[in-house]
């Protein structure tokens, strides 16, 4: 019996989005990530084109981390003092093609780095290594607003992602990506409509929609990822169906959720019937990567090598075209 | 005391007032609509008026000319009587509708002003409380029934009336009054139950007229209506705020305050009670007749208020799953619940239909005639708990939205009620960033109204003091928009030209506020459409009740996303349906039947229940955004904006 295959015809399209910008561009990376321009649900390639696949980003920051786990402390702690020379390992021994930075040395409440010396610390990081890069603040509203800003100046015309662009606060950075040429991570809290919302205001002010990539905030797997994964499910849905405002791809900081809960941390001892902690942070990391690239992830920052090969060798498997002809 | 004679176009008007007395205010309270667009600030040279014959105090002239000051002009706002003069009002001072609209040209559809229902046309006249006249048979030692049955066979040859019964006090009377009257009688029924009493027998030529009362209980604000029950004319009105407030400001605030108190509850039953009997006094006195004249009342108010009236605990109102006592509430007698009206007079509590749609909704609903027309109508009552109404001959649906008291100024720090000096317009230059406003009455403004703040916050967003989520914008700057302990505030009128001794402002936080209410009211028209399965293009017309002002701006309430983006013809501002709704049931029984038909009939719509609340949270979300997150619900409002 002849089984017909039901295909979704989908009005909506996410956007393309490019990070990074070689010579040629105006910027000096030497590689750049494109991602985005799905008109299908994740993987289904038989209803419509996924033209590029979904990035796994490996996250550093600019100062020795207080609280990364000892799994994490057993690949980074040789470099994790020195932001460049943590990038160039990613890279070169990670084969990392995209790299998240984010800048907590400049907390208020911790080193208070300036906006100057921070912006160092940016070119310091895009001679390193040639990937683009993604910045991120330090998680204070105010000085996150000086710093980008002088992180978005320092590295003009590198068309790099920068974050966080949230409902309460957004002017800022999203003017400053707008001058300085680079992409904006619009951060919403588990929320479609918040989402979609502060998509309005920031192409109220003129960002352009494939400049924009949505984070969804993730959480932990175990502490409510099926919200957020959910959230997910319907800001793709919504794009599919055409609307513009949810078009957009989306980010995870996978890495930043999964090494912050207990069953990542806690040791054998304390915890006998978890089994080995060098595996299970791993695992946790990559079972949150895998599960939101279903709901349709498109760049993913992780913070272990091993969860970041895990998942891009799922990806691999699920880029293969999956047509029934 | 001086006099003043008005001179208007083809009216004179005399008005006596005290020496001193602001000509501006005397102008108003003569009834005289004058314009007054900085609201008597003494700036915008508005308010002109030609001094005729006799002396006047002029405290300043404003930019008048030379040429108009030799003629007699003068400022209302800035001059004081002091003694008798004469005074012409120039047409071109005067306020018509229209010209409430400072600069832009109102276009006439935009505006929303209240339509009057005209209940009289709409009714024929049947009230609660009626008089038949009667000519019985003397009795003979062959026609030997009793008075009472006599009398009962006379009322039943003119009508059929199942189940009449008689008070004891007629019963007492019956024998002498029909001898001493010969047999000739005029018989007055009382509706009580479903049946007729015999409520009083009066001699044949007696003529006082009887009165009945129709009251809505708001939960801020009572009104009182006295209606001659022959004639179906309403003879005076009164209103007052609800006692009440000082227990709260809301439903839920009393139902607590009924709850932690020992005598709460008690004292609200007292507080909603004497307001009534106030109100009494005050159209008893205006018309100078006797409490006793009162044979009948009729009262709509919501559940919370009915609770209250009756002194029945309302606590599980706001408990879930929400079931009042009572939604149909059987005739009483004034004095058992103590209402100055006559003593056996019957009290009739229009029926409500759960616990947050009541007998002021189901009111509305008999006074504006929804469940009986085709089209699909949408009701909207924009006050503190929201409902909604959505249906037609076949079906009606309801539910409550909760959306708070911001639209009758509650939870807005300037906020206020449609009173005199509320600003219920502004206009915000575009570069300069000067504020134009009018005020109800010309008074200097203390506060804003609902319609002045609908039309401030679309301004605000569309002049870009403002963004889409109602902050202000972060490059907004300039001398009005200032911070104050935690909250960025908006300067609307300078101390100087208020009627307070303070700016009047508006905060982030009461953009806020106004944005959760319409979005409440948005969000609960969604949820109705949805469990309907229609859009709103299904929606033929649009009612809206409401306290707002004189009157809403069509094109603003749909610019920051309260209405639904539908052709402006297709709106009405209803006013106070309640009120309304409650007159017709005390002039009909066939109204006052069908009000029960449609408290049956309406089904509601519980947003808190699990399979719609989740739902109802996204709606909520969603249209706290100006106008609404999605864009494509609101097409004329959004496509000026969407390629520049
Ligand atoms: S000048 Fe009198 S009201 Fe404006």
């Amino acid at each position: 019996m002849a089984v017909e295959i039901a295909k979704q015809n989908w009005d909506g399209q996410v956007e393309e989005l490019t990070i990074g910008a070689t010579e040629e561009e105006g910027g000096t990376r030497t590689s750049t990530v494109t991602v985005g321009g799905e008109t299908t649900l994740p993987f289904l390639h038989f209803e419509g084109e996924i033209p590029n696949k979904p990035v796994v980003a490996l996250e550093i920051l600019d100062e020795e981390p207080k609280d990364w786990p000892e799994p994490l402390a057993e690949v980074w702690g040789d470099v994790w003092d020195d932001p460049a020379k943590w990038a160039k390992k990613c890279v070169e021994e990670y084969g990392a093609e995209l790299i998240a930075l984010r800048l907590t040395s400049a907390d208020p409440i911790g080193q208070d780095r300036s906006a100057e010396e921070i912006a160092e610390t940016v070119e310091e990081v895009l001679d390193a290594v040639g990937v683009p890069l993604i910045i991120l603040g330090c998680g204070d509203e105010e000085k996150d607003n000086e710093i980008l800003k002088a992180a978005a100046e320092a590295a003009e015309g590198e068309n790099l992602l920068i974050g966080f662009a949230e409902e309460e606060n957004h002017s800022t950075i999203a003017a400053a990506c707008m001058v300085h040429d680079h992409n904006v991570i619009a951060q919403s809290p588990v929320d479609m409509n918040i989402c979609k919302q502060l998509n309005i205001l920031l192409t109220d002010m003129k960002v352009k929609t494939n400049q924009i990539v949505i984070d969804p905030l993730v959480s932990s797997l175990g502490y409510g990822m099926e919200y957020s994964y959910s959230v997910m499910e319907r800001i793709r849905l919504g794009a599919l169906r055409d609307d513009d405002m949810l078009a957009m791809p989306m980010i995870n900081f996978i890495g930043e959720e999964a090494w912050d809960v207990k069953e990542t941390q806690a040791s054998e001892e304390e915890k006998p019937g978890w089994g080995e902690l060098s595996t299970r942070g791993i695992q946790w990391e990559t079972a949150m990567g895998t599960t939101v690239l279903q709901g349709g992830a498109d760049i993913l920052v992780a913070r272990h090598p091993e969860s970041k090969e895990n998942i891009e060798a799922g990806i691999e498997e699920l880029m293969t075209e999956s047509s029934y002809e | 005391m001086p006099v003043i004679n008005f001179l208007l176009d083809s009216e004179k008007i005399e008005f006596t007032c005290d020496s001193g007395t602001n000509l501006m205010e005397a102008v108003v309270e003569a009834g005289i609509e004058l314009k007054a667009v900085c609201g008597g600030a003494g700036s915008c040279g508005k308010c002109q008026v030609i001094v005729k014959e006799g002396e006047v105090n002029q405290l300043a002239q404003g930019s008048l000319s030379p040429d108009k000051l030799k003629q007699g002009y003068v400022l209302a706002c800035q001059t004081e009587v002091i003694e008798d003069v004469r005074i012409e009002i120039p047409p071109e001072s005067r306020l018509s509708e229209h010209q409430i609209f400072v600069a832009e040209e109102a276009e006439d559809e935009e505006l929303l002003t209240e339509k009057e229902i005209q209940i009289a046309e709409k009714i024929e006249l049947d009230p609660l409380y009626k008089r038949v006249d009667l000519e019985l048979d003397e009795p003979t030692l062959v026609n030997n029934a009793s008075d009472l049955d006599r009398l009962y066979t006379g009322l039943n040859q003119r009508h059929d009336w199942p189940g009449l019964t008689t008070s004891l006090s007629v019963m007492e009377d019956l024998a002498s009054h029909l001898r001493d009257n010969n047999w000739q009688t005029q018989v007055s029924l009382a509706l009580a139950n479903d049946n007729y009493e015999v409520s009083e027998l009066n001699a044949p030529d007696y003529e006082q007229p009887d009165y009945g009362i129709a009251v809505d209980i708001g939960t801020t604000t009572m009104v009182l209506e006295l209606i001659n029950l022959e004639t179906g004319e309403s003879v005076a009105t009164s209103g007052l705020y609800n006692k009440q407030g000082r227990y709260g400001d809301d439903v839920i605030g009393r139902i607590n305050y009924a709850k932690q108190n020992d005598d709460g509850l008690d004292k609200l039953h007292q507080a909603v009670i004497d307001t009534i009997n106030e109100l009494i006094d005050d159209v008893v006195n205006k018309e100078s007749i006797d409490y006793a004249d009162i044979k009948t009342a009729v009262f709509a108010g919501n559940t919370t208020m009915s609770h209250l009236f009756l002194g029945i605990d309302p606590n599980n109102i706001r408990l879930e799953p929400y079931i009042p006592t009572v939604n149909f509430i059987p005739p009483l007698q004034a004095e058992e619940l103590g209402i100055k009206i006559k003593e056996e007079g019957w009290i009739h509590y229009l029926p409500g239909v759960s616990s947050f749609v009541g007998g002021d909704i189901t009111s509305g609903v008999l006074a504006t005639e929804i469940g009986k027309r085709e089209e699909i109508t949408l009701f909207i009552d924009i006050g503190t708990n929201g409902e909604l109404v959505l249906g037609n001959q076949d079906w009606l649906i309801t539910c409550s939205c909760s959306a708070g008291p911001a639209f009758e100024g509650g939870g807005i720090e300037y906020g206020m009620r449609a009173m005199s000096g509320a600003i219920e317009f502004f206009e915000i230059d575009e570069d300069t960033y000067e504020i134009k406003y009018s005020t109800i009455n010309a008074r200097p403004p203390i506060g804003v109204c609902g319609s002045g703040l609908i039309k401030l916050i679309a301004t605000l967003n569309e002049v870009g003091i403002i963004n889409r989520s109602g902050k202000f914008e972060s490059d907004f700057e300039h001398e009005r928009l200032r911070e104050r302990e935690y909250e960025t505030e908006f300067v609307l009128v300078w101390e100087e030209q208020a009627g307070i001794d303070e700016d009047i402002v508006i905060t982030e936080n009461d953009i806020k506020n106004l944005l959760r209410s319409k979005g409440a009211i948005y969000a609960g028209i969604r949820m109705m459409l949805q469990n309907m399965s229609l859009t709103e293009d299904f929606i033929e017309e649009v009612l809206v009740a409401g306290g707002f002002g004189n009157y809403i701006n069509i094109d603003d309430a749909k610019k920051i996303g309260l209405l639904p983006d539908l052709p402006n013809d297709k709106f009405k501002f209803v006013g106070n349906t309640s009120l309304k709704g409650a007159k017709m049931s005390l002039l009909s029984k066939e109204k006052f039947d069908q009000v029960n038909e449609i408290a049956n009939k309406m089904t509601y719509l519980e947003l808190s229940a699990e399979d719609q609340s989740q739902e109802f949270m996204d709606e909520f979300v969603s249209a706290q955004f100006i106008p609404h997150t999605d864009l494509s619900l609101f097409p004329s409002v959004t496509e000026t904006n969407s390629d520049d």
